[in-house]
């Protein structure tokens, strides 16, 4: 069987156009994929064989029994991961942390939440990538590496891309990459500047200096010539539409939030000129999304904290590495996410600490030091749902193939469902007019 | 099954005026005396209170991609209004941008029960309705934007109405939506070269398009599809000195087909500059009480914090450049774009309080409150759970007077002192859901006759009516008790009203050649599935 | 002086929330009122008198014996009184306050006087980021008021202060005085990484050259009365200021030009002219 317009969820680009050849419970095949997709969608085995607890294998109920006892004794507990996975379970997710009174955060937090944070200082204009695509005649790519990170973001949304206003792809554009050194993408691009490591800050803020004709006495900034910024400030002024697509080149390197700041008032400053949007290039398939649901469930984007019994927000004081790091949290729940492998290690450390929960369909180290694994169903290939591409437009993740294991989102119903009988919840009644 | 007995009912779509009545609610609608079972019947006794239909908010941004970018950029709007969850809501945060179960809660605490998000980008409506999803207890419908659709643009310019229609009826089809909303017609795509339109003749770069015309093709398209709710217009211009011209342009245009004009308080100043920004309401007001085909809702001022966010994208740079506060600007690839500043509403500015007297102005120089309806276009002009504010600026002139000698001096240069009118229970009951209701098309709803949805408000009958419409005793949905002295008291999930209208299949193969060469998704990824929404209503068209 | 005196039973990772430890409250307390006191030990409420013996009541005086690293908002928002903690501190320690004096004997966390309107705060210790700071979000962060901290002060120190003097005795991390809005900053040992990033106004005093961004720009060599006022007062405070930075020259650089480029960081440049 041939299944059309399959939405890819491997990374933030949510290619929407797969072809998959799926032969009874298996995928056999993937059309107009990346490298990336066709290796997601083709050795997507869920290794796991049985829900554990402490190592030994028991049945789907005992594991959501021990989760929910670990969860709901907890004074601390973390919710952590949730990039890799539905709408529907992140919305349980976060359903289910409001009840505990836990913190929860995404890998936003060492991805772009400094892309967070800047937003929250001095707003944001950006696009969605059709307008990329029908529009940009200028391209700046900014610490980020699309060509190996979003394979088909090229083609699909960016430098090649035929739209409106650019019916000629990639001869209607000026593709330019800054990075700290040469990469697949800068060998596709009409300028690349190679730029200092951690040097960003100033090189931003010169170019916002330059576009107000302030008068810039160097000779060269973090690496780059100053003529080559002059060069490039004017070509942004002059730019029809103009997108700085920016990575964690930017938000992971020394200034972070300050470093996305410094881009984003660059491309506010360029609106009196011309028109200039800026892009954060999203990792995971679905972090947009739990993004999204974070802000309009508790008004803010990752690192959220209910211990009062409502939504706190700070950086740095909620946010997994660092509550791990402080030894604050005493139990974990990991959705789709592997901390235990990419966390600094002394954050990653507590985790082994802790009673640990894991859901995931893969046998990562996270699951291998967990007390408790619960496998779940793949997003976008055994379970269904919706995702958030990178620059918001929510896109639905097809079931293509049956799984043992159910979605992440049934787990959660019930770990809630069960913690609610913990905490001393009344059953949900059915609705009846009580006027007592 | 239950009885409310012995309350003062206003019920204006009946001509019922504070006389005592009683209400019977059977499987969640009105129903007549003899259609229940008097001997098992719930009395509740409603002597000493005033009942209502549940309100209807026709103009609100509570859901979305643009309210979300407004919640995400505020944390300092948030953190001073933390809500905790109870065994019964979830917890949140408040105030200008709350998050979607707070918004809820609150709407529901004034004794609203419908509100129709006004602002929905085609290619993330499904982000509006899952967020929709999360919005309890009301129910809730989504306007479309289209002004600016480049498909639309590109039609008009062929002068093909057939097809027009035809995709207007798919896209609302495909984004479950509710009516048709247009901003700022045209100048959202000019403003994707960094522009806007100046007035209604301006061209559309690259379509060579004019508002008039857009406008003129959305009236046409919404009365021949027979639309519950006319178009849902944002007039160009807003916010601008002198703006009132256009406005006044754009009403004439309509003819004598039915257009509602949104928040009007923002497209009703004389003036060449912002410094001397002054009033044009009476202008309007009489073209208004002299054509029957228009109605507005307002867009009241209220002083203090608020988000401004509009798919009116120029205008949000020019309030950005004006008052240096954050900015977000979203362009949506070949539909429509948005914008979100944050914004202090200041009593002792001049331009403020002029702001604030306008809106008051129009409320009551407008005669006929069945086409003057009360928003703060929230949270755009002041959040929404001010409303009892407003009303007890338009029910009690002492307190108008009070507050207008409070804030700048300016807002005496209109001619709000010199006027007596007061609103009655019964006008506000118009003003705040039968007129609502009626505008939108929704027959079961603003009212308290037999058929209706048993959406029902109950308030203490008290002489400070902000106090009496913050303080409902009762508040109904479908017939379940949901509000009770203050506190929400039942989880339950209000409907998604939506329209259905026929369109040919050929436009079907049309649109695919524009998604191939325009869009970044496939068209079949594109429709927001019915079974996506957890309870729906379709609503007949007229 | 009447006080009243918390030691601490016994030391936890947990956060605890503690806004209820604030002089204005203590006052009018018995001590059995202050042991009933709400504190919020991860997400569960407590009692004050959990977590500490308490000694004494009716006093806006209070000490705090004992390590509480974990413990948080305390003093916030207080307008009176006195806190002294003999140990370490967790973080918004006295954020929002309004007057009154805390005296830290060891570090502090994050946040330490954050968005503060008045009063002062002393720390022997280090402290953590973003004192005296805006929270995210936020136009502006301290808006009067004096902290003063004896050892290091980690990134950000300063962002969007309105009004009131910050001080730092040893090193500080990046973006010093970022975004500053007015306002004095001294910072006695080393400077990070882009001082005064965005400063609209308001003055960075530095005793080491920093590296200084390319948006500000030498003005001039000068001697400021100002400076000699505000040194002698903190050497009145008992902090080890060099006589010769009294009376030395230093070099004005104004900036940041990308904002209204009327903030200036001086840079002691020794007794010379």
């Amino acid at each position: 069987m041939r299944v059309t317009s399959v939405v890819c969820p491997f990374c933030g680009a949510l290619c929407d156009d797969i072809e998959i050849e799926v032969e009874g419970d298996v995928i056999k095949g993937v059309k107009r994929g990346c490298a990336l997709s066709k290796s997601f969608f083709l050795s997507h085995a869920e290794d796991l064989s049985h829900p554990l607890v402490e190592g030994l294998e028991v049945e789907l109920e005992e594991a959501v029994e021990e989760a929910t006892r670990i969860l709901a004794r907890a004074d601390y507990p973390l919710i952590y991961g949730l990039s890799c996975t539905t709408i529907e379970a992140q919305r349980k997710a976060m359903e289910l942390a409001d009840l505990l009174g836990a913190n929860i955060d995404s890998t936003s937090s060492i991805c772009h939440g400094p892309t967070g944070i800047a937003m929250q200082m001095v707003g944001v204009a950006t696009c969605t990538l059709g307008e990329i695509k029908n529009r940009a005649d200028l391209l700046v790519f900014w610490g980020c590496n699309p060509a190996e990170s979003h394979p088909r973001h090229f083609s699909r949304y960016s430098a090649l891309a035929k739209g409106l206003l650019t019916p000629r792809g990639r001869k209607d554009r000026t593709v330019v990459v800054v990075d700290v050194r040469p990469s697949a993408s800068s060998h596709t691009a009409d300028i690349f500047l190679q730029i200092n490591p951690n040097g960003d800050f100033e090189c931003l803020w010169v170019l916002r200096a330059l576009l107000e004709g302030e008068k810039v006495d160097l000779e060269e900034v973090s690496g780059i010539a100053v003529e080559e910024l002059r060069e490039l400030s004017e070509r942004m002024k002059g730019a029809r539409f103009g997108v700085l697509l920016f990575g964690m080149g930017l938000t992971m390197t020394r200034g972070r939030h300050l470093n996305v700041l410094a881009a984003l008032t660059l491309t506010r400053d360029l609106n009196q000129f011309s028109k200039f949007a800026a892009v954060p290039m999203r990792g995971h398939g679905n972090v947009s999304g739990i993004d999204a649901l974070s802000a309009w469930q508790t008004g803010y984007p990752f690192g959220v904290n209910f211990s009062r019994g409502y939504p706190q927000y700070n950086p740095g004081e909620f946010t997994t590495v660092d509550i791990l790091a402080r030894k604050e949290v005493d139990a974990a729940l990991i959705i789709a996410s592997d901390p235990y492998a990419n966390l600094p290690r002394r954050a990653a450390q507590r985790l082994e600490e802790i009673p640990t929960i894991v859901m995931d369909p893969k046998r990562s180290k996270t699951a291998q030091i967990a007390r408790v694994v619960i496998p779940t169903a793949i997003s976008g290939i055994s379970a269904e749902g919706t995702a958030y591409r990178m620059d918001d437009v929510p896109l639905r993740l097809k079931r293509l193939i049956s799984s043992p294991y159910p979605p992440d989102h049934e787990v959660l119903d019930e770990i809630i469902r069960r913690v609610k009988k913990c905490l001393g919840y009344q059953e949900e009644r059915s609705m009846t007019l009580s006027m007592a | 099954m239950f009885r409310i007995s012995g309350g003062e009912v206003y019920d204006p779509l009946h001509g019922i005026n504070g006389e005592k009545r009683d209400i019977y609610v059977r499987d969640g609608k009105i129903v007549a005396p003899e259609d229940v079972d008097q001997k098992h019947l719930e009395v509740i006794d409603a002597s000493g209170l005033v009942v209502m239909a549940g309100g209807v908010d026709i103009h609100s941004h509570i859901a979305g991609s643009k309210v979300n970018i407004g919640r995400k950029i505020r944390p300092e709007d948030h953190r001073r209004d933390p809500v905790p969850r109870s065994q019964v809501t979830r917890s949140g945060v408040g105030y200008t941008v709350g998050t979607t179960f707070v918004n809820a809660y609150r709407y529901a605490r004034l004794g609203y029960t419908t509100i129709m998000e006004a602002a929905v980008p085609p290619l993330k409506a499904r982000h509006t309705h899952e967020e929709l999803m999360d919005t309890p207890l009301i129910d809730k419908g989504c306007l479309i934007l289209m002004g600016n659709n480049n498909f639309i643009l590109r039609h008009i310019g062929s002068g093909d109405y057939d097809k027009i229609r035809n995709f207007v009826s798919w896209l609302l089809h495909a984004c479950k939506g509710y009516g048709i909303k247009a901003v700022n017609p045209g100048g959202i795509e000019n403003w994707k070269w960094g522009k806007n339109v100046a007035g209604l003749d301006d061209l559309v770069m690259g379509y060579g398009v004019t508002p008039r015309q857009i406008i003129t093709t959305l009236i046409r398209v919404n009365e021949e599809l027979g639309l519950p709710h006319p178009l849902h217009l944002h007039c160009n211009n807003l916010g601008l000195p002198g703006n009132y011209q256009t406005t006044l342009e754009t009403m004439k245009v309509a003819g004598q087909s039915r257009l509602h004009l949104t928040h009007l308080q923002f497209h009703s100043y004389g003036g060449e500059s912002m410094r001397n920004l002054s009033s044009q309401a009476p202008v309007l007001a009489e073209y208004i009480n002299e054509h029957e085909n228009l109605s507005i809702d307002v867009g009241q001022i209220i002083f203090g914090e608020v988000t401004t966010m509009t798919a009116d994208g120029p205008w949000q740079y020019t309030l950005y450049q004006l008052s240096h506060n954050k900015w977000a600007n979203s362009d949506v690839e070949y539909e429509t774009g948005a914008g979100i500043v944050p914004f202090l509403f200041k009593r002792d500015n001049p331009i403020h309080a002029t702001q604030w007297a306008i809106g008051l102005e129009l409320f009551l120089l407008i005669q006929d409150p069945w086409r003057v309806i009360l928003t703060t276009d929230h949270p755009n002009a002041g959040p929404f759970f001010f409303y009892p504010q407003i009303i007890k600026l338009l029910m009690d002139k002492k307190y108008r007077d009070e507050m207008l000698a409070s804030v700048h001096e300016r807002a005496s240069c209109t001619l709000l002192s010199q006027i007596d009118r007061e609103y009655s229970l019964y006008e506000i009951a118009i003003i705040t859901r039968a007129g609502p209701a009626r505008r939108l098309g929704l027959r079961h709803k603003g009212h308290l006759g037999v058929g209706a949805d048993a959406d029902i408000a109950i308030y203490p009958k008290e002489v400070d009516a902000e106090w009496m419409f913050s303080n409902p005793r009762y508040v109904f949905k479908d017939g379940l008790l949901v509000v009770k002295d203050g506190q929400i008291v039942t989880d339950y999930m209000g409907r998604s009203l939506l329209v259905e209208t026929a369109w040919e299949e050929s436009i079907a193969e049309e649109i695919g050649k524009e998604f191939d060469r325009f869009y970044s998704i496939s068209l079949e990824n594109y429709p927001v599935e019915l079974d996506y929404l957890p309870r729906y209503e379709v609503i007949p068209c007229r | 002086m009447d006080k009243v005196i918390l030691r601490l039973k016994e030391r936890s990772n947990i956060p605890v929330e503690a806004e209820a430890i604030c002089p204005d409250l203590f006052l009018t307390k018995s001590q059995q009122e202050i042991e009933e006191l709400a504190l919020y030990y991860g997400n569960k409420g407590r009692r004050l008198g959990d977590f500490f013996q308490v000694q004494g009541e009716r006093s806006d005086n209070i000490v705090i014996e004992g390590e509480i690293p974990n413990f948080k908002k305390i003093g916030q928002g207080m307008s009176r009184g006195n806190i002294h903690i003999q140990g370490d501190v967790g973080m918004h320690l006295g954020a929002l306050m309004k007057g009154g004096r805390i005296l830290v004997e060891g570090n502090v966390s994050d946040w330490l006087g954050a968005e503060m309107e008045g009063g002062s705060i002393r720390v022997k210790g280090n402290a953590g980021h973003l004192v005296g700071a805006a929270y995210r979000g936020s136009s502006r962060g301290m808006r009067g008021g004096e902290i003063i901290v004896e050892g290091d002060g980690g990134s950000e120190v300063g962002e969007l202060m309105r009004r009131g003097l910050i001080v730092i005795g040893g090193r500080a991390g990046d973006f010093v005085g970022a975004f500053l809005i007015a306002g004095t900053i001294v910072v006695l040992g080393p400077v990070g990484l882009r001082p005064g990033a965005g400063m609209k106004r308001g003055t960075i005093v530095a005793f080491q050259e920093p590296d200084l961004l390319p948006t500000f720009h030498y003005n001039c060599l000068c001697q400021l009365s100002f400076l000699r006022i505000y040194l002698h007062h903190l050497r009145e405070e008992d902090l080890n200021i060099p006589q010769e930075y009294l009376g030395g020259f230093y070099k004005r650089y104004n900036g940041d030009t990308l904002e209204l480029g009327k903030g200036e960081i001086l840079v002691w440049a020794g007794q010379v002219a």
